[in-house]
């Protein structure tokens, strides 16, 4: 039956191609859309790994202009000691710029066992980090007073990181090479990863190094960890208290809150534009092979008729009518997953193959619901030929 | 003979109503896509307010150094610009001035973020800002450090809530308190190197203006004294450039251009790949795939719609119509069908842009569809029907006079 129905369809081969070039380029296009929904909602899925409610960022320009570090460590120790006793406060902790929902990055590679890794975020913290954003310590410890003493640094690393380099093995006590160009390292814990660009990217590969006194040359970030209570009145008390320190700063107080929605709707809206472009792209594929379709069978009605009338039953007649455009539909998603293999075969955009692979999935069968949707009613309209009425036609 | 084409375009289209509305419903809503794209990109990147002698300035943002080993780039610093910039001769005027950063500040218990920028005094006469009320600072109040601020509109209202006037009154941000000299129309964010809320002079900066760094948080622009000075501007910038040492014995060279806006807007301060080449490469790929499918489905039905008229083909054809007469009475036909398609297009596009503006997504940022939008649907109109027309249309001229009338 298969070959009769595919010598019918070569019969027509012109029609018949630019129909499977239209079923091929949007099935190309559901795929695109689907692999960015499926990304985004894999990683949606994953928890966020730190919390962000009630956590405020304080960015200063103008880290001071001296050279003698530990006078500027004092500074800062007596700052945090005078927000510490604040009524609203309760974490107070140094970092690098590259926060959680900020744009900024800061990345290095990492070695290990002559195994090179690129693009690993590196956070430069304090002591309260880890209680402050609530990170998950999952095996060793989180930095100490008097880690920075260490000839070789101590460094943690996020889950990610770990996976990358030891598998199930535990890191504790190994030692990573070449960070930044200095000395080797030593890992003396790890964390959970953070997503730290928006709740529907991907965690990523990381590691916290602590603040030593050379940091506070280019420090200009702050975040503070208040009780819920604390409101814009706080808010205003707490910039006067920076601002009375940190006398030649601009300074400028954030809410996470503020900036994980921001970041959020970067990545939301150009998902919902070309979601709504797809829908009607689909609309339009959808009538036009449902108008074709429509209309090569009332030009088939002799054939059909004919059919009808050697006994041929209407259910035998739609179904072949829709298998004809069943078999036309494989044909295009054949070469549809040929082109669509070739992203996790060469790793076009650095995304996971399971996203890959089930945005192909997915895709194929909207495809084929789609054709089986839009051949049902023509078919239909087939099987209601009347033999005598076909033929009498001709 | 075109009116008799049109009649029978009419008829044909009244005939079957389902293709038409096929035909119709993939040309409006591509072309809908397409104009509010360009509507935008038009309003982003076109929107002259408030640098009003845009075809005569180039523009500064980026300087960028690179050695062997390091690589750095940015927005340049006031003393660069200073130094390099200001002392050009063929620009008639050269305005120095920082980015927007932001800061907050706090009044009645409430808390107002405010962008500021630091300015010099030709900034308020190379840029035509409207003003509201009041006036700019000038040069004397910038040489002796003042607090005045030029505001917008925007946080006067958030400020100083329904104050009729402000000039005189002051206005507190960043813990400093600034005497606000005048009130400006908004410029809306995605005017990115001129937005601001709050202008003040750059001597007041709590950064030191005076800092021997090459990179910083200023551009610049260089006005012409007419059109035919850009040219000279420009080479003159990049010779001045040339000479430039490197800041330190990491770098090997320093690369800073004056460029148009357009140029500059999509500047990404890397010297290999354009910012420009992006911008194009991206939405020529979305407009490619968003008028793909719309086309081949569009081909699809009129090779559909043009069988069904295999029978006056074959009875025009037998009356000796040559091929080539068909081919265009099925183009024009076409034309037809896609500038009526065109029509409906626009008038989505309208509503379309009504809600976008209405629902406020960028603040101070209103699209609108203007001349070049629609000179530019009628072209894309154009295009779709000669493209979805040509192929249908040569394989209605290759039917056979004889299957063709036998057929019926």
């Amino acid at each position: 039956m298969f070959k009769h129905l595919f010598t019918l369809i070569w019969n027509k081969k012109k029609r018949n191609l630019l129909m499977l070039a239209e079923m091929l380029i949007s099935f190309l296009v559901i795929f695109a859309l689907f692999t960015l929904v499926v990304f985004y909602y894999t990683n949606y899925r994953k928890p966020l790994g730190f919390e962000y409610e009630n956590v405020w960022v304080v960015s200063f320009s103008n880290p001071p202009n001296t050279n003698n570090m530990d006078s500027v460590k004092l500074m800062y120790d007596g700052l945090k000691q005078s927000l510490k006793s604040l009524p609203e406060t309760r974490e107070i902790s140094f970092c690098s710029g590259n926060i959680p929902f900020y744009n900024n990055q800061w990345e290095t590679s990492a070695r290990y066992n002559g195994k090179n890794v690129n693009h690993v975020n590196i956070y430069t913290v304090d002591d309260n980090y880890k209680n402050l954003m609530k990170l998950q310590l999952l095996e060793g410890r989180w930095f100490e007073r008097g880690d920075e003493i260490f000839k070789d640094r101590p460094v943690i690393i996020n889950e990610s990181l770990k996976k990358e380099f030891f598998g199930n093995e535990s890191p504790i006590g190994k030692y990573l090479g070449d960070i930044l160009g200095g000395n080797r390292t030593k890992i003396i814990g790890v964390v959970g990863s953070v997503k730290a660009r928006g709740d529907y990217t991907m965690p990523g590969l990381g590691m916290y190094q602590q603040i030593d006194t050379g940091s506070y040359r280019w420090l200009d970030r702050m975040m503070v960890k208040v009780s819920p209570r604390a409101d814009a009145a706080f808010e205003g008390h707490l910039y006067k208290t920076l601002a009375s320190v940190l006398k030649n700063s601009n300074i400028e107080i954030e809410h996470l809150v503020d900036k994980r929605r921001t970041i959020n709707y970067f990545t939301l809206v150009p998902m919902i534009v070309s979601l709504i472009v797809a829908i009607f792209l689909i609309i339009n594929v959808a009538l036009g092979l449902f108008g074709v379709l429509w209309y090569n069978i009332n030009k088939r009605k002799g054939e059909i008729g004919i059919r009808r009338a050697i006994g041929a039953s209407g259910k035998s007649v739609s179904v072949q009518l829709v298998s004809e455009s069943m078999i036309l539909a494989t044909l295009s998603l054949i070469i549809g997953t040929f082109f669509a293999m070739q992203f996790p075969l060469l790793n076009v955009f650095d995304l996971p193959t399971s996203v890959y692979i089930t945005a192909i999935v997915l895709s194929i069968i909207f495809i084929y619901l789609l054709v089986f949707i839009c051949s049902l009613y023509p078919g239909k309209q087939a099987a209601s030929i009347y033999p005598a009425v076909a033929l009498h036609e001709e | 003979m075109l009116k008799n084409y049109f009649k029978i375009a009419v008829a044909v289209l009244k005939r079957r109503k389902f293709f038409t509305f096929i035909s119709l419903f993939g040309i409006s809503f591509t072309l809908t896509i397409l104009m509010v794209l360009t509507a935008f990109i038009q309003n982003v990147i076109g929107n002259d307010y408030p640098d009003k002698k845009r075809d005569r300035s180039l523009y500064i943002s980026t300087i960028e150094q690179k050695g062997k080993n390091a690589m750095s780039s940015g927005a340049l610093s006031y003393y660069f610009l200073n130094k390099y910039a200001a002392t050009l001769k063929s620009p008639e005027k050269v305005t120095i001035f920082s980015g927007a950063n932001s800061t907050n500040t706090y009044v009645n218990n409430k808390k107002i973020s405010i962008d500021y920028k630091y300015v010099d005094a030709n900034y308020w006469s190379v840029l035509d800002y409207d003003f509201l009320e009041g006036k700019p600072f000038d040069a004397r109040q910038i040489e002796n450090g003042e607090h005045v601020a030029v505001i917008s509109e925007g946080i006067k209202k958030q400020y100083f809530g329904d104050d009729p006037s402000v000039v005189g009154k002051y206005i507190e941000a960043d813990n400093v308190q600034y005497r606000v000299s005048g009130v400006v129309k908004d410029v809306p964010v995605t005017t990115y190197m001129l937005y601001s809320e709050i202008y003040i002079p750059y001597t007041v900066s709590k950064t030191d203006y005076r800092n021997k760094n090459y990179g910083g948080g200023y551009v610049a622009i260089l006005l012409g004294a007419s059109k035919a000075d850009l040219q000279k501007m420009h080479d003159e910038y990049e010779d001045v450039i040339k000479r430039v040492p490197p800041e330190n014995k990491d770098f090997e060279n320093v690369y800073s251009h004056a460029y148009g806006y357009i140029r500059s807007y999509v500047n990404t301060g890397n010297e290999e790949n354009s910012g420009l080449t992006y911008a194009i490469t991206a939405i020529a790929i979305f407009a490619l795939i968003v008028m793909l499918l719309p086309t081949i489905n569009l081909i699809n039905v009129n090779v559909t719609r043009i069988m069904e008229r295999s029978s006056e083909i074959g009875v025009r054809k037998a009356f000796g119509a040559s091929s080539q007469t068909l081919v265009y009475q099925f183009i024009v036909e076409n034309l037809i069908l896609t500038l009526i398609g065109g029509l409906i297009g626009v008038l989505l596009s309208y509503i379309v842009i009504q809600i976008l503006n209405s629902a406020d997504l960028i603040p101070n940022f209103k699209m609108s569809l203007n001349f070049t939008v629609l000179v530019l649907a009628l072209f894309i109109c154009l295009f779709f029907g000669l493209i979805s027309g040509v192929y249908p249309a040569w394989r209605m001229s290759k039917l056979d006079v004889v299957t063709a009338l036998k057929e019926q």
